[in-house]
């Protein structure tokens, strides 16, 4: 019958048509690559291409290549590649503090053996700060010049602020200007608070005294060319085509941008911001699945694959020895959030008291005595997880407070606990207290595995003391808003911390103000530490109030805090010269180098 | 028949601007904010608030609705929240005709290797050759699509490196010529469109024998027969064009398939095509995106259907419409 049908004239026809068919709709998919230019890449064959590029999976493409408007971490480290920044910063693994440097100053020297960071990636020369802590200003560099030739200049620093809090652009950076003169009236007086007295010289006024180390931290936005932007009206900002074609100053520059699909940037010849990118070619690829992320990674058409779940170490190094996982951390926590208030009484009279089931700060003690915390990092994280204690993190070795012993696993203290506080076991087993049962839900963002697993672990051991606990999933946007309205009892969540601790956000009293202190915790000592450690001048100052606010948070549990999570990432083996830092994956990327396809034995 | 479609096309008008009025009012009652991403610490409260007032979402839903409708009458679909601001018909443009590739390649394979097998497992109904096809098309067409794939990559991009795992073209492939180039797009489309024709083709062999099967039983092929006719003319120009009628169905509800993307295979392929665009706007609450999607698919659903009433009444002189 084949043979009948391969004879067939008609069915002859058919092919023929549906080969010109594929052939139209090959042409159709191809037209949709624009800006495909022949390049230093292109030499034809597959082995040239890739020794001259590097290839990163991201999850999802970059929104903006602006640094006014990016917000996604790929945006972040794209930007910080193509454009020149004021300074260069550097996280010091040994204190935990971060350095600051310009071409001829350092804020503190660095500790011998850390600090490979070139400042020559600086704009600034030097900067001093007031004798009353009130204005900064910076020397900048003659010899910095944006990529097509017009040299970067104050202006396009005091341009570029006016852009960053201009209210109809909406910058997700616009807190960074929340101490220049006029923000404490609501609006920034930008002709007070940024002089450029010449193009080299500019001037920063604060409305009160600021430390030195904060003052560099919020004075470090990216400016933008003024020259390329002026034209721009703020409600064309947005979607300016300009947006496509970002014009700066950094080691690369960008080379093409198929939007959903990848992101090429080539090694800038021209920069001077430190020097143009050894490598010459990086492509950021989108990848949206995991699994096939690693799969790429392990037949070599990727070389960095980010947050590589530890379940998959053993099997990724076995199929390919040309890959190691690196390490870097701690930023990360998993915790279990409690409603310390009755919220339902909180959004109906406004007054706060405590939730019945974890208003007392003896039964959260006894919810983290009662869960297993070593057996969640044993089962799934292994030697990538450390258990959390509080949110400051023990990278951060001048704040950490290192005589606080985590609460063990104990089930029998947490039932005594439970007793003393009226919590009596019913006739189904379930635990009771004025015949209220210790029962509630306990929510989870969908398609995160690892507290998938901790969810599991949790609801076992909460059940062998007599707690129900129920699971629920919810979409990550409803489970995120539901947070935000105070509406669940019980959750799990994490939070990523910053390297400046500043954590009022999440504990402080004022509950209209402290829009992430999701459970209602409050205790008036938590504002008055963090309030005190803002007005010294030195960090390091401040280190008491941040061993004191430990201890708190670590009698009060107002979570149970989990475990710190070390990110891992996929490196392929023929990339040389990378450093992780806890400041990103990609902190040194200008610096990498790729070893020849000659070398590696796939 | 023009008329007839005439006053189908007239009817449709008002159908998809219902679909579209629901969806406005839908997405705005579900919960979840497209300024939600500007909430996080460290950014100012303000953010939220600005980011919302830009996109108008401030103003009460009927307002909102009544500037929505003076807009969509102009054809103005408004702009992307969540794709930099873009044009939300630019965004589709950008994604389309990834999704007709894709799309295009299966349906040909579908319908062909689909009526192909078909009819061999009706005319050799019960033999072993058409219990072996019946056998492999029930296995593939229960197989869910992102297994498959999974499974598709494992074994010819990992175990048997033939085929690369994802994405629409290798590195440097501009460097290519333009020949080299679209060889090298051949070359990555080979595992998707696998993937999603077996699992079509599959469907589709079932429905074709199910049919063919009873028109075979019919007088007018025993007539054909005993006329003395050659067994490949009575069945392909006698039976299968009967056949097919139920097929024409298919082909018109594929229209909608063709342009609405494959969401699976486009996440595990990392093709930028129309199912991750809708999906992604549905998550980042992208209102503008969302019903300029359905607007899409709504309206293809529609002209589908008309398409397979045509093409009846054009396979069958018994249809009058």
């Amino acid at each position: 019958m084949i043979e009948t049908f391969a004879n067939n004239f008609s069915a002859t026809r058919r092919l023929a048509v549906n080969l010109m068919f594929v052939v139209f709709l090959l042409t159709l998919s191809s037209c949709n690559r624009h800006n495909g230019s022949e390049g230093e890449a292109g030499k034809g064959k597959r082995g040239g291409a890739m020794d001259s590029t590097l290839v990163i999976a991201m999850l999802g493409d970059a929104d903006y290549l602006n640094p006014v408007l990016g917000s996604t971490v790929t945006s972040g480290n794209i930007i910080g590649l193509i454009y020149p920044s004021l300074l260069q910063s550097e996280f010091d693994t040994t204190t935990g503090l971060l350095n600051y440097m310009a071409l001829e100053k350092k804020l503190r020297e660095a500790t011998p053996g850390q600090g490979s960071k070139n400042p020559k990636g600086a704009l600034a020369k030097s900067w001093y700060m007031s004798k009353d802590q009130k204005s900064i200003t910076y020397i900048l560099r003659k010899d910095a010049f944006w990529n097509d030739g017009k040299p970067v200049v104050s202006g396009d620093f005091k341009f570029s602020y006016q852009l960053y809090g201009n209210p109809v652009i909406a910058s997700a950076r616009q807190q960074y200007l929340a101490e220049l003169i006029g923000a404490d009236k609501g609006k920034v007086d930008f002709n007070k608070a940024i002089e450029t007295p010449d193009d080299t010289t500019l001037v920063f006024r604060f409305y009160k005294p600021v430390p030195e180390h904060l003052a560099l931290y919020h004075t470090s936005l990216t400016p933008l060319p003024a020259h390329q932007w002026k034209k721009v009206k703020p409600e064309e900002f947005r979607h300016s085509p300009l947006n496509l074609e970002p014009l700066g100053a950094g080691p690369y520059k960008l080379k093409n941008w198929q939007q959903q699909q990848e992101i090429v940037l080539a090694s800038s010849r021209t920069s001077n911001l430190p020097k143009p990118g050894t490598i010459p070619l990086i492509t950021f690829r989108v990848v949206p699945d995991y699994t096939v992320r690693l799969a790429q990674l392990q037949t070599g058409a990727v070389d960095v694959v980010e947050n590589i779940k530890p379940e998959d170490f053993t099997a990724l190094l076995k199929a390919n020895n040309q890959i190691e996982v690196k390490t870097v951390g701690l930023r990360v926590y998993d915790y279990v959030g409690w409603s310390n208030i009755d919220q339902n009484e909180y959004h109906k009279t406004g007054k706060i008291r405590p939730h019945p089931l974890f208003g007392s700060a003896r039964v959260r003690l006894a919810l983290t005595q009662a869960i297993d915390r070593e057996a969640i990092i044993d089962g799934y994280l292994k030697q990538y997880g450390v258990i959390c204690n509080t949110d400051i993190s023990p990278s951060l070795k001048w704040a950490y407070n290192d005589r606080i012993m985590p609460h063990a696993f104990d089930p029998s203290k947490a039932s005594a606990l439970l007793r003393a506080e009226g919590w009596l076991p019913g006739p189904d087993g379930i635990l009771q207290k004025q015949g209220r049962k210790f029962s509630f839900v306990l929510y989870t963002n969908a398609g995160n595995a690892r507290r998938n697993y901790a969810s599991v672990i949790i609801q076992q051991n909460l059940r062998s003391i007599g707690i129900d606990c129920k699971l629920d999933v919810q979409e990550s946007n409803v489970f995120f808003e539901s947070l935000q309205e105070r509406k669940l009892d019980a959750w799990m969540a994490g939070w990523s911390i910053g390297l400046e601790i500043d954590p009022l956000d999440v504990w402080g009293s004022d509950l209209n103000k402290s829009r992430f202190n999701f459970t209602g915790y409050q205790n008036p000592r938590i504002n008055e530490l963090c309030e005190l450690a803002k007005l010294k001048m030195d960090p390091t100052g401040a280190s008491a109030y941040w061993l004191e606010y430990q201890e708190i948070i670590h009698q009060d549990q107002p979570i149970t805090f989990l475990y710190w999570i070390k990110e891992t990432q996929g490196f392929s083996k023929r990339i040389e010269g990378e450093e992780l830092n806890i400041s990103g994956a990609f902190y040194n990327i200008d610096d990498w180098r790729l070893r020849p396809s000659a070398n590696v034995a796939l | 028949m023009l008329i007839y479609i005439l006053k189908r096309l007239l009817l449709a008008v008002p159908l998809i601007f219902g679909v579209l009025t629901l969806t406005f009012f839908i997405i705005r009652l579900a919960p979840g904010d497209p300024a939600a991403f500007f909430i996080q610490p460290g950014i100012s409260p303000n953010v939220a608030e600005q980011i919302r007032a830009q996109y108008g979402l401030n103003d009460p839903v009927p307002v909102q609705y009544v500037k929505w409708l003076g807009n969509i009458l102009q054809g103005d679909f408004g702009r992307s929240f969540s794709r930099a601001q873009q044009p939300v018909f630019d965004v589709i443009a950008e994604a389309l005709p990834i999704t007709i590739t894709i799309a295009g390649l299966t349906l040909v394979a579908n319908f062909t290797f689909g009526i192909l097998i078909g009819i061999i497992s009706a005319v050799r109904q019960n033999s072993l050759l058409d219990r072996f096809l019946t056998v492999t098309a029930l296995f593939f067409y229960s197989m869910p699509e992102f297994w498959f794939a999974l499974m598709m990559i494992i074994l010819f991009a990992l175990k048997f490196p033939l085929f690369p795992a994802s994405g629409l073209n290798e590195i440097g492939a501009e460097g290519f010529g333009p020949m080299g180039f679209v060889l090298d797009r051949l070359w990555h489309l080979v595992l998707p469109v696998t993937v999603l024709s077996i699992n079509g083709a599959a469907g589709i062999a079932r429905y074709v024998r199910g049919s063919m099967l009873e028109v075979i039983r019919q007088d007018y092929i025993r007539t054909a027969r005993a006329k003395g006719l050659p067994e490949k003319v009575v069945i392909f120009k006698h039976a299968l064009r009967n056949a097919l009628l139920p097929v024409i169905t298919l082909m018109g509800s594929s229209l909608p398939f063709i342009f609405s993307g494959a969401l699976f295979i486009e996440v595990i392929f990392a093709f930028p095509g129309m199912g991750r665009v809708t999906v992604e706007a549905i998550f980042a609450r992208d209102y503008p995106l969302i019903i300029a999607n359905t607007f899409i698919s709504g309206s293809l659903i529609v002209l589908g259907n008309l398409f397979a009433d045509v093409l009846y009444a054009v396979a069958d002189p018994r249809i009058k419409l």
